[in-house]
C-alpha cells in the first residue's frame, strides 16, 4: 500500500486494537473454562464472580484425569478420530479425483449433486434411524458405529474441498504419466498427492474435528464408558440436582487441548490448503 | 518420492493397527457373556456424578455383592438421566435394553405402557423388602397390583429456609400457607433479598407444581372407572378454579415481588444455586442440598427445614427412585437378586443413608430426620406416560409468567394438553 | 459385466477391450463407489424411510399408532401453535447468524490478511471458538450469561454499559439474539480461514494499479476486493445458510427452545415431535418439508452459479 508513514502507524494501531478486540472476544470463554477449572468449588458457587482466584486448586483436573474414566474417553476420541480422518482421506481423495476429472460423466455429475444435498439433512432426522440400523448390524456400542456415521457426514464436504484443490492440478502432469504406462490409481498415488499435502492436511484436519467434537451420535449410540468419546462425556457432569462445573470445566479444557495443539502446529498447512483452490465450491 | 510412500504406507499400517484394535476390543466385550456360559454379567446403568461420594460408595457395595457371588459380574456404565431416558426410549424400539438401570418415576407409566419392564409382585412379596419399605413408596412403583420396581432412593421435598434472613427481615412466623407466603411482599424493598424462589423451566418445574396443585385437593390425571385416566377440570367448574387458583399463586408471588423477576426462567440449577448463595431466603427443594454445605458453608449454615406451604391440605412431592429390570434381560434371578441387595440395609446404609426408602435405615441428621417428618404428605405423579403432560405443565408456567395469560385460560389449556397427551398414549378414559 | 481393459494382449482384442470412454466411465465408478456406498447406506436408506414415515401414523412408544396419514402429519405439524413462531425464528437466527459471521470474518480476514508482526499468533487465536466443541460452547456460554454470577454481566455493570444484571437466555426478547451472538462467536472463524485463504489469492498487483490511479482503501474494498471474493462467499453463505437453519445442538444445549419457545427453531420441534412426543410421523413430515426448502435454496444457488461460471 502506497501511503505515508503516519497513515502506516495510524493503521497499524488501528489493526492491532481491532485484533486484539476480537481476539479477546474469541478467547474469552476459554479464559472463563480455565480459571472455573481452576477453582475450588466455593469459588465457583459464588454470587459475585471474579477472573481472580484467592486459591488456585489443581484438585479438578486431578479428580477429572484420575477419579473419572477421562483418560478413556480421550483414548476413544483419538481412536475414533483418526481412524475417520484416515477413511475419509482414503476415500475423499479418490471421489475428489473422480469428480475433478470426469466432471461432464453424468454419473460424476449426479454424485456431485447427491453429496450437496446431502449436506442439506439435519442431524437430528437421522438420529432414529441410524440407531436401528445400527443395532441391527449389532455394532452399538462399539467404535463402528461412531466411525461409520462420522464418516459419511464428514465426507462431502472433505470431497468437495480435495476436488477444489486437484482442479488446479494442471492434468498435462497426468497425460504425461499416463503416456508412460501409469494406471489411474498409481498416477493419483505419485503425481497427484505429493503436490497436494496441504490441502490433504487440512481436509484431515478437518474431518479430525468434526470426528472429535461431535455430540449427538456419540451420545445415542455409546453407552458403554468403556467406548464413550470425550464430548458426550462432559454430560455426565450434570447430575441430577447438581452440576460439577469444576469437574465439567476442567473436562472441557482437556477436550480442547489436543486440538488446539494439533492446530497450532499445522496452522501454516491449514491455510496454505485453503488457499489452493479450497473453497470455490 | 520414497519417502512420501513411506508416509503412506505407514498411515495405512497405523489405520489398520488402530481398526484391529479397535476390532478385537469390540467384539471381545460382546462376546463375552456368551463365552463365559458359568459367569453372569449384569447391564446396569447409573446415573451418579462421576467422582461423587455415591460413587465411591456404589462401587465399593459392588465389589462385596461380587465376592459374595462369585458368578456374578456387575457391569455398570455411567449416563444421565436425561440421556438414559432418551436411550432406554430408542433403545427398547430397537429391543436392546440393558437388564436394569436407575430411573426417575416419571418413567414408570411410561416404560409400564410400553411393556419394557419385567413384572417383580412374586419376587418382591416373597422378599424382606415388604416390611422393611415405606408402603406408599412401593404404592408409586405399583401399577394396577403389578410391582414393576424396587426403589433404591426416596426423596421429599420440604421448604428450606435461611434462618438468618428471615429472622433479620423481621419474619417470625415461617409461611406455612399460600396466604401467608403472599402477605411478604415488601421484604425485598426492606432487605434487598427476595423472601422467595420457584423455577419455571427444567425437569423439576412439574414436579414443584403436582405439589402445589396437590395442596389445593386437584390431581392432574385421575383414574376413571375402565382403569384409564383423565383430566377432570373442565368437567367440574369448582375444580377449575381451583386450578387457576395455582396459577394464580406464581402470578401473585411474581407480581408483589416476592421472588425475583428473573424466576421466570430459572431452572432446578438457578433455584438450588442461588438459594445456596443466599441470594433469596426460602425454596422448597430437596436434600441434595446438604452437598452445599460443602460449597457454600458459609451460606448455608442457617438452614432450618419445614413443610412446604399449601393452600388447602399439607402436600409435598414425593420423589421415589426405582430400579428398573428390563424384560429383555436373560438373568431375571440374578437381576431381581442384585435389585433386591441395591434396595437392602447394608447397601442403603453405605450409599444412600440420608435418602433410602427404608424404614430401617434413617439418620439423625437434619437432612434425613426433618425430611422424612413430611413424609406422610406425599404425592407423586399417576402411572401414566408423562412426556407430553410435563411438557404441558412446564409451558402453562411459560403462558403464565412469559406470555401473561389469564390463569383460568391456562388452567383450561393444560387440562386439554393433559387430555390430549393421554389420548396420544393411548390411556385416555372415555367415562 | 464390463472388464477392466487387463487382458492378456494375444487374446480376441476386440472382443474384451472397451472404448476409451467406457473406460474412463468405470474408472470414475470405481473411484467414487465408497463414497457412494457410505452416502447411500447411512443417509439415502434412512432418509427415504423418513420421507416415507411422513405419510404415516408412527408412535415410538404406542405400537396401536400406525397407518396411512395421508396429508395429516403435515397439517398438524402446520397447525402447531409453535409453528409460525419457529419458522420465525428460522429465519431471524439463519439470517443474522450467517450475516454476522460474514461481515465478521470478512473484517478479521482483512486483517489477518495485513503484514504486521506477530499476525501468525491472532491467526491461532482466532480459530478457537471453531475448535471449542459445542457443548462445551454452549454450557460455558450459558454459566457466562447468568444473570446472579455470570461473567458477562458482572463486566458490562462494572464497565458501565449497563445498569442491572439482564437475564439474557431467559427473557424473551433477548433470547433468541443473545444466541445469535454466540453462534456468531463459534461459526465466524470458518469464514475468516475461507475469505482469508481467497485473499491472499488475489493478486497484488491488482489492489497496487488502483491505488496508484488513486482509489482510496474503502472504494479499493469494494470495487476490486470484494468482487474477487464473490464465489467463495456465494458459496460460504450458501452452505452456512443451510448449516445453520438445520443445526440443532448447539440451541438444544443452550437454551431447549426456551424460554417458552423463543428460541425454538424447526429442527428443535422436529426433535420435540420424535424424542417427546414419540410422534415419529409428524417428525418426518416436518423434516421433509424443511427439506423441500434446502432444495429449493439449492437449486436457485445452482442456477446461479451456472450462471456466473458461464459468465466468466
Amino acid at each position: 500500500m502506497i501511503c505515508s508513514k503516519k497513515q502506516k502507524i495510524t493503521m497499524n494501531i488501528i489493526i492491532y486494537v481491532s485484533l486484539i478486540t476480537i481476539s479477546i472476544f474469541c478467547l474469552l470463554p476459554f479464559l472463563w473454562m480455565l480459571i472455573t477449572a481452576l477453582k475450588p468449588d466455593i469459588e465457583i458457587r459464588t454470587a459475585t464472580p471474579s477472573f481472580f482466584i484467592n486459591n488456585i486448586t489443581f484438585d479438578n483436573f486431578k479428580k477429572v484425569l484420575f477419579d473419572t474414566g477421562f483418560l478413556g474417553f480421550m483414548k476413544n476420541s483419538l481412536v475414533v478420530s483418526l481412524i475417520v480422518t484416515i477413511i475419509s482421506l482414503a476415500i475423499s481423495i479418490l471421489a475428489g479425483y473422480a469428480l475433478s476429472r470426469y466432471k461432464n460423466l453424468k454419473g460424476i455429475k449426479v454424485t456431485n449433486m447427491g453429496m450437496l444435498i446431502s449436506q442439506m439433512i439435519p442431524g437430528v432426522l437421522l438420529l432414529v434411524p441410524l440407531y436401528i440400523i445400527m443395532q441391527k448390524a449389532e455394532l452399538l456400542n462399539t467404535y463402528y458405529s461412531l466411525i461409520l456415521a462420522y464418516t459419511t457426514f464428514v465426507i462431502p464436504l472433505s470431497t468437495f474441498m480435495l476436488k477444489g484443490f486437484f482442479d488446479t492440478i494442471p492434468f498435462s502432469l497426468e497425460e504425461a504419466a499416463e503416456m508412460d504406462g501409469c494406471g489411474k490409481l498409481k498416477t493419483i498415488f505419485s503425481i497427484i498427492l505429493p503436490l497436494s499435502i496441504p490441502s490433504l492436511i487440512s481436509t484431515g484436519l478437518f474431518a479430525f474435528l468434526n470426528a472429535w467434537n461431535e455430540f449427538m451420535f456419540g451420545y445415542i449410540f455409546i453407552s458403554d464408558d468403556s467406548f464413550r468419546t470425550v464430548t458426550p462425556a462432559i454430560m455426565l457432569f450434570q447430575g441430577a440436582h447438581t452440576t460439577d462445573w469444576g469437574g465439567l470445566m476442567a473436562t472441557s479444557v482437556l477436550a480442547v487441548l489436543p486440538v488446539t495443539i494439533i492446530f497450532l502446529f499445522l496452522q501454516k498447512y491449514f491455510i496454505a490448503g485453503l488457499t489452493d483452490g479450497g473453497v470455490k465450491g | 518420492m520414497i519417502k512420501k510412500k513411506f508416509i503412506v504406507l505407514m498411515s495405512v499400517a497405523i489405520a489398520a493397527c488402530l481398526t484391529f484394535s479397535a476390532c478385537s476390543t469390540g467384539k471381545n466385550s460382546s462376546k463375552s457373556k456368551e463365552n463365559d456360559t458359568s459367569k453372569v454379567t449384569l447391564d446396569y446403568w447409573v446415573c451418579w456424578s462421576p467422582g461423587s461420594d455415591t460413587e465411591k460408595n456404589s462401587k465399593a457395595m459392588f465389589a462385596k455383592y461380587e465376592s459374595e457371588h462369585p458368578n456374578v459380574k456387575i457391569k455398570y456404565s455411567l449416563i444421565t438421566y436425561d440421556m438414559a431416558h432418551d436411550k432406554l426410549v430408542t433403545a427398547a424400539s430397537a429391543k436392546n435394553t440393558p437388564d436394569m438401570s436407575w430411573a426417575l418415576p416419571e418413567w414408570i407409566g411410561e416404560f409400564n405402557n410400553m411393556g419394557m419392564l419385567s413384572d417383580l409382585t412374586d419376587y418382591y412379596n416373597k422378599s424382606e423388602l415388604k416390611s422393611a419399605i415405606y408402603p406408599n413408596v412401593m404404592d408409586t412403583m405399583t401399577v394396577k397390583d403389578k410391582v414393576i420396581g424396587l426403589p433404591y432412593q426416596l426423596t421429599i421435598r420440604a421448604l428450606l429456609v435461611h434462618k438468618s434472613l428471615t429472622d433479620a427481615a423481621g419474619i417470625n412466623n415461617i409461611p406455612a400457607t399460600f396466604e401467608d407466603m403472599l402477605k411478604l411482599g415488601d421484604i425485598y424493598k426492606k432487605t434487598e433479598k427476595y423472601p422467595f424462589g420457584f423455577c419455571a423451566t427444567s425437569v423439576r418445574t412439574p414436579q414443584e407444581l403436582i405439589g402445589y396443585l396437590a395442596s389445593n385437593g386437584l390431581e392432574i390425571a385421575t383414574e376413571m372407572k375402565d382403569g384409564k385416566y383423565k383430566n377432570t377440570w373442565k368437567d367440574d367448574p369448582a375444580q377449575l378454579a381451583k386450578a387457576a387458583e395455582v396459577f394464580q399463586y406464581y402470578k401473585d408471588l411474581t407480581k408483589k415481588g416476592i421472588v425475583s423477576p428473573n424466576t421466570k426462567a430459572w431452572g432446578w440449577e438457578d433455584e438450588d444455586t442461588n438459594f445456596a448463595t443466599g441470594q433469596y431466603m426460602m425454596e422448597v427443594t430437596g436434600n441434595w442440598m446438604s452437598e452445599r454445605e460443602t460449597t457454600n458453608p458459609k451460606e448455608m449454615s442457617d438452614v432450618a427445614i419445614t413443610a412446604p406451604p399449601y393452600k388447602e391440605i399439607p402436600a409435598t412431592y414425593m420423589e421415589t427412585n426405582p430400579t428398573f429390570i428390563y424384560t429383555s434381560t436373560e438373568h431375571p434371578k440374578e437381576a431381581f437378586d442384585f435389585a433386591a441387595f441395591i434396595s437392602g440395609k447394608e447397601y442403603q446404609q453405605a450409599v444412600f443413608p440420608v435418602t433410602s426408602p427404608r424404614t430401617d435405615v434413617v439418620s439423625d441428621v437434619k437432612w434425613s430426620k426433618d425430611f422424612m417428618n413430611i413424609a406422610k404428605t406425599g404425592i407423586s405423579f399417576p402411572p401414566v406416560t408423562l412426556g407430553g403432560i410435563t411438557t404441558a405443565m412446564t409451558d402453562s408456567l411459560g403462558k403464565t409468567l412469559q406470555n401473561n395469560e389469564e390463569p383460568s385460560t391456562v388452567a383450561a389449556w393444560l387440562s386439554d394438553e393433559i387430555n390430549e397427551s393421554l389420548k396420544q398414549s393411548g390411556e385416555y378414559s372415555e367415562k | 459385466m464390463l472388464l477392466k481393459g487387463k487382458t492378456n494382449k494375444n487374446n480376441s482384442i476386440k472382443h474384451m477391450k472397451l472404448t476409451r470412454t467406457q473406460r474412463e466411465k468405470v474408472t470414475a465408478l470405481l473411484l467414487v463407489l465408497p463414497a457412494l456406498v457410505f452416502l447411500i447406506g447411512l443417509i439415502a436408506y434412512p432418509l427415504i424411510q423418513v420421507l416415507f414415515d411422513g405419510f404415516q401414523f408412527k408412535n415410538l412408544v404406542n405400537v396401536n399408532v400406525s397407518g396411512f396419514a395421508g396429508l395429516d402429519n403435515f397439517k398438524e405439524v402446520i397447525l402447531n401453535e409453535h409453528f409460525f413462531k419457529a419458522l420465525k425464528n428460522t429465519i431471524i437466527w439463519t439470517v443474522f447468524s450467517v450475516l454476522g459471521e460474514y461481515i465478521l470474518g470478512m473484517f478479521t480476514a482483512i486483517l489477518l490478511n495485513q503484514k504486521v508482526k506477530g499476525i501468525g499468533i491472532f491467526r491461532v487465536l482466532v480459530i478457537i471458538p471453531w475448535l471449542v466443541p459445542i457443548i462445551v460452547a454452549g454450557m460455558t456460554w450459558s454459566w457466562m450469561l447468568n444473570p446472579d454470577y455470570g461473567i458477562v454481566n458482572f463486566l458490562m455493570i462494572k464497565t458501565g454499559i449497563i445498569e442491572t444484571a439482564i437475564y439474557w437466555l431467559g427473557e424473551q426478547n433477548t433470547a433468541l439474539f443473545t444466541i445469535v451472538i454466540v453462534n456468531i462467536w463459534r461459526s465466524f472463524p470458518f469464514f475468516t480461514i475461507s475469505i482469508l485463504a481467497a485473499l491472499q489469492a488475489i493478486p497484488f498487483d491488482i489492489s497496487e494499479a488502483a491505488s496508484i490511479d488513486g482509489a482510496g482503501i474503502i472504494s479499493r474494498f469494494f470495487k476490486i476486493t470484494l468482487p474477487q471474493l464473490k464465489s467463495v462467499s456465494i458459496a460460504l453463505i450458501t452452505i452456512h445458510v443451510i448449516w445453520t437453519a438445520i443445526n440443532f445442538d448447539f440451541i438444544w444445549i443452550m437454551t431447549q427452545g426456551g424460554p417458552y419457545y423463543s428460541t425454538e427453531t424447526l429442527p428443535l420441534m422436529i426433535y420435540r415431535y420424535a424424542m417427546k412426543e414419540y410422534n415419529i410421523g409428524a417428525a418426518s413430515a416436518l423434516a421433509s418439508m424443511i427439506m423441500m426448502v434446502m432444495t429449493v435454496i439449492f437449486v436457485f444457488y445452482y442456477a446461479q452459479k451456472s450462471k456466473m461460471e458461464s459468465n466468466d
